[in-house]
This record gives C-alpha cells, structure tokens and sequence, in this order.
C-alpha cells in the first residue's frame, strides 16, 4: 500500500443547498453566517499495484465543467473575504461511506485500486465564533452518532499539515473476535443488570427461563457431550435476545390480557393477535368465499390475487427508533428493509411501489418559549422531517422504486420517538419458469446457506433489542446504520435473475436480528441448520462471533440454494458484481449449530428457541378517556387555544396552512413517482398538477398483468380521536384508508389491509404506573379494527407492532420527561382498480353538480384539525356507521365504473370545507355551496364522507343509483374563480391557493 | 433493414428504468434486449450485431461523485473503442436521464470529435431532485433524427432527475449555445424553466443525428395510463411513444434520410 493522499473537490456551481443550510443557521440556530462554501475531501490510499494515482484521481474526480480537484487546498478556490471557521466532517471508522465505495470502484476501473474514505470541508463565512460554528456543525452539517467533526477557525486550519502524513479510519475492537461463556447463575438484580448492560431486553422471567433450561440436567449433559460449557456463550445468549425480542416475537399481541373495558365487565384475551387480527381475516376469508388471499401472516408480506397474472404483495414496516437517532440513515434502511421483506416474499417479488407515513412533532416546534422543555437526545423535529425525507429520497430513487402515496401526519407528542412508516407493495408470477409456486417456500435437508449482499460490520447491532426499548440519552450508537441503495439494488437485479432461473429453494431477508433471525427461522423448515461465522464476509476484521450473528448490517438476504446449484448460483452472482458466500447448511438436527473457524461458539435447540417463551400476562383497563398527558408545561394543549376567527375565509386559509394539510409538494416531488413508468393515480393531478390525489394507483400492465387492471394504495390514521375513544380510532383509520381506495377506483370488494400499531409501553411498571390504561387502549383498539374489517370485508393480510415510543429522559432544563406517542394505528389499503374507472379528485367543469357522498350535517368536532387549531365544543366527535359507508362505497364505485362521475375527493383532516377547496385547487374551478356556515358543518371530520362532482347530463343516472341512500346535492362548480357560501362573502381561489400553498 | 430492429437495452449498476425502455422499444416495433452492463463487457461483439442502443435511466453508481460519471468510467475503460465505434457507426443511441448524463460524460454529446467538452450536466437550480411533467418545444429544423417529423411541435414528458441543468463553460455560454442551436443540435427545450437549463435545454443530439440525449422520460409515457392525470379519455397514446415510433419508422426505411446517413 503506497501513501496515502488527500485530495479536496470543489465545485463550480453554486449549491442551493448551502444558501439553505445558511438560511437556517440565522433563523433556526441564531448564527449569523452570510454563506457556505463546501468542498468535498477523498482520503486515499493507494494499493501496491495501482498505477498513476493523480491521472486516475483527476479523471475519477474532476469534470472539465463541474467540478476541479486540488491536492494543495481548496481554499485556493474560494473567493471573496476570508472564511471565520471552517468544519470538517468524516464518517467514524465503521460507518457505510457510500461515495468512498463508489470511487474505489471507479479508482479499480482506472487501474489504480485504492482504498477510499470521504469527507466534507465547509467554510463558514461571516461573523462567527466558535460555538456558534460548533453549533452549526452539529445541528446542520453533522451527525455525531455516525460523523466526525473537527471545527478549526480558518487562520489555524491553512496552517495545519493536513495533506501530509494522511491516516485512513480504522475501526479498532477491545475485545479479542471468540465466544464468552456467560453465567446466568445470578441472582434477580444481577440477570437484570446483565439484561441492561447487554442490551438484551429481555424480561426478568424470560432471563429465569433460559436460567432453567442451563440448569436442566438433559441440556448439562448434551452440551457436555458437545464440549460446549455449561453456562450459555454470548452467541446463545444474544440469539436468544434476538429471537424474543418484542420486535422480532410480538409479545405484547400475543399476551394473555385480563382486561375491564368501559361496561365494567372484565374479559379474558388469549393473544389480540389470534382473537382480533387474524381471526378476522379467517373469518372474512370464510364468509365471503374470498379466493383472492394467496398467503396470509405466514409470510414477510402478505399475497393476494388481484390480477390473473401476477400475484401482488405488500408489507409496511416502522423504523421509529433509528429515525429517533438518524433520521437520514434511519428512514433509508426502513425503505431498504421493507423492500427486502418484498425481495424475501414467497421466492421473491419485484418491488414497485413505496408507501410512506411520517407522525413527527410540528416542523415549527419548537417556539422560542418552549426551547427549554425540548427531550434531550431526540433530534429537532425539523431536522427529522428533513432528515427521514431525504433517506425516503434516496432509498426509493436510487433504488428505482417509485413512492406513489404517503402521508404527514404532525403532533407535538411525537416530539420523543417519531414515527416513520415505510411500505413497499410487490409483484410476482403466481408460477415461475420451472413452474414452482412463486409464493411457496421450500428447502430441503443439505440446502447450502448463503449470505447474499453487504458485509457484515459493527453497525446495526442490538437493533431489535433497542428498538424494544424506551429512548433514553444512552442510545449505542452500533444501532445507527446508514443504507447502502446501490449494493441491494445490485443485489436485487441479481436475486430476480436468479430466482427465475430457478436456482435457489428459499429465500428470506437478513433485517431485524441479523442472521440470527433469518437462518434461525428458516431452519424450522427443514430441521435444523449448521453455520460457520469466519466464513461470512465482514467490513473489516475484529468482528466477536456474537457479532456477526446479530448484526443487522444492511442489504443482505439468506438463501437456501441446493447443492446441485450451488455453482451457478455463485458463477452469476459473480457476473453480476454481488458477494454471495457459502456459509453453512440446513439440517435435521433440531439445533441451529454455530461455529467460528469450526469450532463450536453456540447450539440452540429449535423447539426451546422458537415454541418455548411463556405466554406474558398482562393487565389492561379502558373505562373511559383520560386527558392528554403533558409532558412539559408549556406543551399543553388545555389553555392554549384561541377562539376561532369572525370570518370563515380566516378559519379555511388558517386549516388549508396548517401542516396537517398544507400542500406537501415541495417535499413529495422530491420523490421519483412514477419509474418503472406504470403510475396511473400520481401524488398530485388536476389542471396545473397541483391537487392533492387521496392514493397511488399503480397499472398493472406494465408489470406483466392484465391490460386494463390496477392496484391502488392508500393509507389512513386518526391518532387524535384515541384521546375520545381508541375503538373509534381504528375504525376511523381503516375508514378512511378504504375509502381513500374507492375514491381512487379502488372495488370496495377487493380490498385488503394492513394494520401497523405505533404505541406507547402498555405494560405496567414503576416507570410507567398507567400501562394497564395504555395496554386498555390497544384493546380497545384491536377490537374497533376486528369489528370494521369485518363490516367492510377488508382481510388483514399483514401488519407490524412498535410497542416501546416513549422517550424517558430529561428535557434541557435537565428535569425528567417522559414523552409518549400518541396511540396510533395507522391502516393501510391495497385494492383492485379498474384504470377506466378513474377519475382524479379535481373539479373538471364549471357548472358540474356537487354532492356529498355521506352524512350532512353537525356531526361533532373533536379530534378535528379545527378542534386543534381553535377553541371548540367540547363534543365527543364523530360518530361511525360502518355498515352504512360500505354500502356507500359500493355505490359510488360502481357510479364510477359507469362513468357517472367526474372527480371524488375523499373529506379528511380539515373537514368538508377543505375538501372542496382542494377540489377546487385541483381544478382551477370555483364552487358555489348551499350549506349552513355553522362550524361544526364544514369542518368536523367525520368519517364516511366523499365530495364528488357530477356532470349536469349525468345527474339522473347519479342520483338514481344513490336512491335512497346518504347523498346530497350541496353545490356547483363555478366558471369564476372563487368559493361562495349561502351567506358569506365570496372567497377568492387565487387566496385559497397560496393558503394552501404555504407549505412548510 | 429487418422487420424488428434490435436494440441493447442496458440494465445494472443501479440503472433501473431498462424494463420500461425495452417496453417503450417493443412497443414502438423493436426487438429489445436487455443486457447487464458487465455482460456486453464480456461480450464487446454483441454491439457490433445490434441496431440501435439505448442508456436508460437511474442512478448508475448510486450518483455518486457526479451522476453518470462512474458509468462513463467503466463504459470508457472497460468498453472502449468497441462502444465509441457503434456510435460512430451512425447506429441510432439514446440515453434517457442518467443516460444522457453517460453519454455527456463520455465525450459523445453534443460534439463526439472535440477535445474538450463544452458542457456538462449540473445539478438543478433548485438544489434537488424533481418529479413533474414539463412541456417540450420540438425543434423542427433539428438534424435529430429520433425527433425528425414528430407529428406534434409541442409534447408532454415526465422529468424525474436532481442534475439535468445544462451549464456550459463559464464564460463561454452564449458561444456554444448558439452554436447548437444553429447547427440543429438541441431537439427539445422545456416550454418553461423547470431546472435552470441554459436556453431551456432538455435535449442534445450529435452532428449526424442520430445520438439522442434527453432529462426528460420518454419511455413513462407510452400509454394514456400513465398521463399526468388520471382520467385522460382522449388520449390514443403518449407522447413518448411518437419519438421511438419516429426512430423506428426511419430504421425499416419509410424515410430515406435514414437511408442516405448511414448508407
């Protein structure tokens, strides 16, 4: 290896992300900075056999027009007055550096293999000191989990040698890379302090428990037999931690609960799971003779038949805790893993739609009054928001994924843990080439195990674990990772080519739990399996046998590949520039066998593994609804709200830009919507594409279905109404999630859904006394889902649990806080779409007629954005009459499909005045509206509610299908560009525009 | 000339539109073939039998250290003279997006003979990546040959990218600008600005025509389905569907320009 250089890359264009980040450092952080300058820094160490270092470094580097490279300094190119500071930012040794892998592949390419790590250098300008230089650096530029930053003012750094004697990161380990035998003859406190100290997670009677089975004489004497020690190694204990973890076992949703609901009468509940989840699907998927479910919970994703030539499937994940932490990294792998769920569904599916859902704390929190009371630890909520979009940016664009529905959701107590929701919604031929079930796994006694991917390194170990605990400030930075979009999508192409060639039996992702996790449940296919961990390949050396088992080291999946195949398998993933490695094989042996350079470090029997855990037992209580906890004095809500406005055109404009529902398309169109090029319904359409779309309707055709077929995705949440009344709550969300499908085309008979429940810790302890009315709540909750899926005859095909969002720690005054999310289910829905019955949510002609689709009237205005916004009756919201709206939908879709309709527009956050009001953005159209002005008329959000326009020629046959039903005519599109309401003034739409508009 | 001329298609290292294109192509009369950039290094020759060659979009590499720059790298190391003479071979190429950064990076647009490129592709004014439908104005006196004839003067395309502003060297701009424009060389520019693109750029093609580079997605819009906005009944088909239809249709000989270029 030859010497190391550094180099510095400057540009020649000016970067509007600087003028960004300037803007912010005065107006957000108070540092008065009149600009940025940025220059990218590649230290570089060349290998022994490279050749003509500065050619290949200027050709890999530089452009002619771009950008120039400079061995001698970049602040040679800077112009203008001098620079106050200057930071410099690196990535820790062991972080994934994305550009420095990609330039020693472009280095290897121009014969000058190198190894490579990047950095940036930004020059501060203006009057600065070194706090507030500091202050920038970490708020703006850095994050120090994963980055490292040195701050100099710029007279000190020109003096300093820093482009000689250049020194690559290197990650350097304590402890020497063998097994520990751990001792679990401990007494109560000493297993809990080994549980804390490990990051285990593990509960006190499940500690106990595996201390009863090391006790056992029939284990002594095997492990014995095997020389294994008596006591666990660290490789069985951390499996096991893994494998019970709440995120990876649900043990919350399957607990025994002894609950008292609100009539006084207490019910016993064997797992909500079985008795409120699945039991539904089993039960719609009975009744109404449903055809269409392909696999159900037994997969990464669920898979149904929407189409007679390809098989759809779709899961969505939460990423709450990394977010918390980074949101960049964290939101980046949400997206990565999720699609690897996909690429491990069945055989394996192509992914080609994104879903994402953000809950955050307001991007304006915090005031300048509520700075002191902010969680430390957590990131501001506006660098979350920034953060997490550009990771959903960056891990559906660079993976050619596009991301055709989501939503923002913002309440000030998700100013703990955010929540981020990441979904990908799949397609696989129902039959493969070698004409094997696509959605069936099998693998078979003597199947090779190989590791398909990245390699293994320190980062994302004890992500199950953590993401099972409370955030505290102590949060191990090894849970951070950073997504690596080019090697999984590599590794992507690759898995496809291969998996229609046939060429492996069964595949399965390496997310939570690491390889743990994924040979660990494989195994229980065939029996049992056998690997060795020096075989893996890793990032860099020092890696302990726990560690490589647990890791969660991104874009890697585990496949089973029968010898006879083994060679091809490799030889292609070879062409195809993917690392695959043998590293073992499945067996009948009933153990999960693990070695380090043959030597045995672990011996798991699967039966104890995986069928052993005590069932948990947990006590719940929901009698009626408690006030909303404030977690600091000046973030509560009682108090605080301001009367609402004399006039109606103040109220609308303060709701169209309040983020709930303030236009979104700055942060949307950052988002490739429509590669893969088969999006039908995209995020915004209308006459100028502004209008908001209510979901993603993907066309199946390109996709290999039929011509006219589609699939639409949508979502739906009502987090505030768990402060009325948590059944509600679920009913509301999986309400609008459908209705949001049948808005966009969607058969209200081919719907399924998928539920994700984000919620506080609902298990009684010292920390947390009110569990049992938290643990109430998701009773309440999952009894609210059961009872609509069943009304609707949606099936849950899917879904995911976040049991632990609560921050506990101290605010910045230093006083104890705990902040808790609020119960959220969010529901999503994937439903067969006829495309020739789509029509938008925009007006589309002056003089069309307007109706609601639902119930007229004052329905109640709690859990509304209004209520939020403004002082309102205390009322207790919205009642839900869900065999009343189904029986809507299936009206309004078949007035769809016989072209009745113009434009549907589903009536959500704001209420029915907004809803028109979009419709009228959409559109560039006026609306005139015979309806009472009252409050509680135009802007409760009730649930079961559809503005839809209807051509004058139309309006019999309309009206005639919606005989008898809840439909009203309210109003017409009007030719003159503005709202005008019985009563009221005219409100201009140029104004409803730039309300809306307003963004954030 | 065949019934189907075939063309590459080329897929791998992260670039992810080359099953959309080799629809588009199939659709417009060609028989595609998608081909893993690392097979055709193995294979060089299997330029030499296809007709055309298409550069799909992406993020080839991942964008890093520039978008296109590591593609052109490989291509330019690993393929060498054997792709820079299917070029020169006067064979119809277009690179979509990423791959028109590949091919601007490469030295083959808009001037495949000069020393030292004039421009490059930077990133946009707005400092990020863009998803939105842009108008096109077709240059009728363009020497393009993909856009030669198109039936409408004006057309509707997706742009889905975060570099595709045209910048010229600095100083130089107006020079090399109006050069292009006089010589034909700029077949599309956006009806508004959407990037910062100088003159509005959002295609470049080379002297003879034949080498088609453009930010904006032809292959996204093939069929009514997929149009800015649902509910489209008047549409028979997209406008991205009249540039492959256009190259095809000169290809198997219903206009002699094709004929007399390459003959």
């Amino acid at each position: 290896m030859g010497a190391a250089v550094r180099i510095e890359v400057t540009a020649q264009i000016a970067d509007r992300r600087l003028e960004k980040w300037t803007r912010e450092a005065r107006e957000y952080l108070d540092v008065p900075l009149t600009a940025i300058e940025e220059a990218k820094v590649y230290r570089i160490a060349p290998a022994a056999s490279a050749r003509n270092l500065s050619a290949s470094v200027k050709t890999v580097f530089g452009d002619p027009v771009l950008q120039a490279v400079s061995f001698a300094g970049a602040e040679q190119a800077l112009k203008g007055p001098e620079p106050s500071f200057v930071a410099e930012i690196s990535y820790r040794p062991g972080v994934t550096d994305n550009p420095a892998r990609s330039a020693e592949e472009a280095l290897a390419l121009t014969g000058c293999p190198s190894e490579v790590a990047s950095g940036s250098l930004y020059f501060l300008f203006g009057q600065v000191n070194e706090v507030g230089a500091k202050k920038v650096a970490r708020e703006l530029l850095a994050n120090e989990l994963i980055q490292k930053i040195e701050v100099w003012p710029y007279k000190e750094f020109v003096k300093l040698k820093r482009f000689d004697g250049v020194k690559m990161p290197k990650a350097v380990f304590a402890h020497p890379p063998k097994a520990e035998e751990i001792s679990l003859d401990l007494d109560d406190a000493g297993l809990e302090k080994l549980s804390k100290e490990r990051v285990l997670a593990l509960t006190l009677p499940e500690l106990k428990h595996i201390q009863g089975y090391y006790r056992r004489p029939d284990v002594i004497a095997e492990r014995a037999k095997h020389g294994l020690p008596a006591q666990p190694t660290d490789v069985e204990v951390e499996v096991f931690a893994q494998t019970w973890s709440e995120h990876c076992k649900h043990k919350i949703f399957a607990a025994k609960i002894d609950y008292t609901g609100p009539e006084g009468k207490a019910l016993e509940i064997d797992s909500l799971y079985k008795t409120y989840i699945k039991r539904a699907t089993k039960e719609i998927e009975k009744e109404r003779g449903l055809d269409w479910l392909i696999s159900v919970f037994s997969d990464n994703a669920g898979i149904v038949r929407f189409d007679d030539q390809v098989d759809l499937c779709i899961k969505v994940e939460t990423h709450n805790s990394p977010s918390a932490l980074d949101p960049y990294g964290g939101a980046l792998t949400g997206i990565l893993g999720v699609n690897r769920d996909i690429l491990g569904c069945g055989l394996g599916a192509r992914p080609i739609a994104n879903t994402d859902v953000f809950c955050f704390a307001p991007p304006s929190m915090p005031a300048r009054e509520e700075e002191d009371y902010m969680p430390v630890g957590p990131k501001p909520p506006r660098r979350i928001l920034e953060g997490v979009h550009k990771g959903v940016e960056d891990g559906g664009n660079k993976s050619g994924i596009p991301t055709v529905n989501g939503a923002f959701f913002f309440d000030r107590d998700y100013a703990g843990k955010p929540l981020v929701f990441v979904g990908t919604v799949g397609v696989m031929p129902p039959k493969l080439p070698n004409s094997r079930d696509s959605s069936e796994k099998k693998l078979s006694v003597g199947d090779r195990i190989m590791m398909v991917g990245g390699a293994i390194g320190a980062d994302g170990i004890h992500g199950a674990t953590f993401s099972s605990l409370e955030l505290d400030e102590n949060a191990p930075a090894t849970a951070v990772q950073i997504g690596d979009p080019l090697t999984q999508k590599r590794m992507a192409d690759f898995l496809l080519e291969a998996r229609d060639m046939g060429l492996y039996a069964a595949i399965t992702d390496n997310g939570a739990g690491g390889l743990s996790s994924s040979v660990g449940e494989m195994a229980q296919m065939s029996g049992g399996a056998a690997l060795d961990l020096a075989k893996c390949p890793v990032k860099y050396p020092g890696l302990s046998p726990w560690e490589l088992m647990v890791s969660e080291s991104q874009e890697r999946m585990t496949v089973a590949v029968h010898p006879s195949k083994k060679t091809d398998f490799l030889e292609l993933a070879k062409r195809r520039g993917v690392a695959a490695t043998d590293i073992g094989a499945f067996d009948d042996s009933g153990f999960l066998t693990v070695l380090y350079q043959d030597k045995l470090v672990g011996r798991l029997d699967l039966g104890f593994l995986h069928n052993s855990l005590p069932q948990m037992q947990l006590k719940a209580e929901w009698k009626e609804p408690q006030p909303r906890a404030a977690w600091s004095a000046t973030t509560q809500l009682t108090g605080k709200r301001k009367p609402a406005p004399a006039k109606l055109q103040d109220i609308l404009f303060a709701l169209l830009s309040s983020p709930n529902i303030t236009s979104k398309e700055k942060w949307v169109r950052a988002y490739d919507h429509e590669v893969q090029a088969s999006t039908h319904v995209k995020p915004f359409t209308g006459a100028a594409s502004d209008g908001p779309s209510d979901a993603g309707v993907i066309w199946l055709k390109p996709h290999g279905g039929q011509s006219g077929n589609g699939v639409a995705v949508s979502c739906g949440m009502a987090p505030r109404m768990s402060l009325c009344d948590p059944y509600r709550m679920a009913q509301f969300a999986v309400d609008e999630a459908v209705r949001n499908a049948v808005v966009a085309g969607g058969d209200p008979d081919k719907i399924c859904l998928l539920d994700n429940f984000c919620w506080p810790d609902p298990v009684v302890s010292a920390k947390n006394p009110n569990g049992a009315y938290k643990l109430g709540q998701l009773v309440r909750t999952s009894q609210g889902l059961y009872d609509i899926c069943k009304a609707y005859g949606a099936p849950l095909v899917s879904g995911k649990d976040s049991m632990k969002n609560d921050f506990r720690g101290k605010d910045k005054r230093g006083v104890d806080i705990n902040v808790s999310c609020l119960p959220t289910l969010m529901v999503t829905a994937m439903a067969q779409v006829p495309v020739a019955a789509t029509v938008g949510s925009s007006f589309r002609a002056a003089g069309d007629l307007i109706y609601l689709v639902g119930l007229k009237g004052a329905l109640g205005l709690a859990g509304s954005e209004f209520a939020t916004l403004f002082d309102a009756p205390d009322d207790r919201g919205p009642a839900i009459n869900p065999e009343r709206n189904i029986a809507l939908y299936r009206k309004l879709h078949q007035s769809l499909k016989m072209g009745h309709i113009r434009s549907a527009h589903d009536v959500s956050e704001g209420g029915l005045l907004v809803a028109v009001a979009e419709s009228m953005i959409g559109g560039r159209l006026g609306a005139s509206l015979y309806i009472a002005d009252a409050h509680d008329v135009l802007f409760n959000e009730a649930p079961g509610r559809i503005i839809v326009s209807v051509s004058p020629d139309k309006k019999a046959a309309f009206e005639q299908g919606f005989k008898g039903q809840e439909c009203h005519l309210i109003g017409h599109v009007g030719g003159d560009e503005k709202l005008s309401l019985a009563g009221q003034g005219d409100i201009l739409l140029s104004d409803i525009i730039s309300a809306w508009k307003k963004g954030f | 000339m065949s019934a189907k001329p075939s063309f590459l298609v080329l897929s791998g290292d992260g670039i992810n539109c080359e099953r959309e294109t080799a629809f588009a192509l199939e659709y417009a009369g060609a028989a595609p073939k998608i081909i893993h950039v690392n097979d055709l290094i193995a294979a060089p020759e299997t330029l030499k039998s296809a007709d055309g060659l298409a550069i799909p979009g992406g993020f080839s590499f991942g964008d890093e250290l520039g978008s296109g720059q590591i593609l052109a790298l490989k291509i330019r190391h690993k393929l060498g003279d054997k792709f820079f003479k299917m070029v020169e071979g006067k064979k119809p190429v277009i690179g979509i997006c990423n791959g028109f950064q590949v091919l601007v990076k490469l030295g083959l647009l808009p001037y495949p003979d000069a020393e030292e490129r004039i421009l490059a592709l930077a990133p946009n004014e707005s400092g990020g990546f863009i998803n939105r439908w842009v108008g096109l104005n077709v240059d009728p006196q363009s020497v393009c040959l993909w856009t030669q004839g198109l039936e409408k003067p004006t057309i509707e395309l997706p742009i889905r990218h975060g570099e595709g502003r045209i910048a010229f060297n600095h100083g130089e701009e107006e020079k090399h600008y109006q050069a292009l424009v006089q010589q034909g060389l700029i077949p599309l520019t956006y009806t508004e600005d959407v990037n910062g693109s100088y003159g509005r750029i959002a295609a470049l093609t080379d002297p003879s025509g034949m080498v088609l580079g453009l930010m904006p997605h032809p292959e996204a819009f093939i069929f009514k389905e997929t149009y800015k906005t649902p509910g489209a009944r008047d549409i028979a088909k997209g406008d991205g569907a009249l540039i492959f239809e256009n190259i095809m249709r000169i290809m198997k000989g219903e206009e002699s320009s094709y004929e007399r270029r390459t003959g």
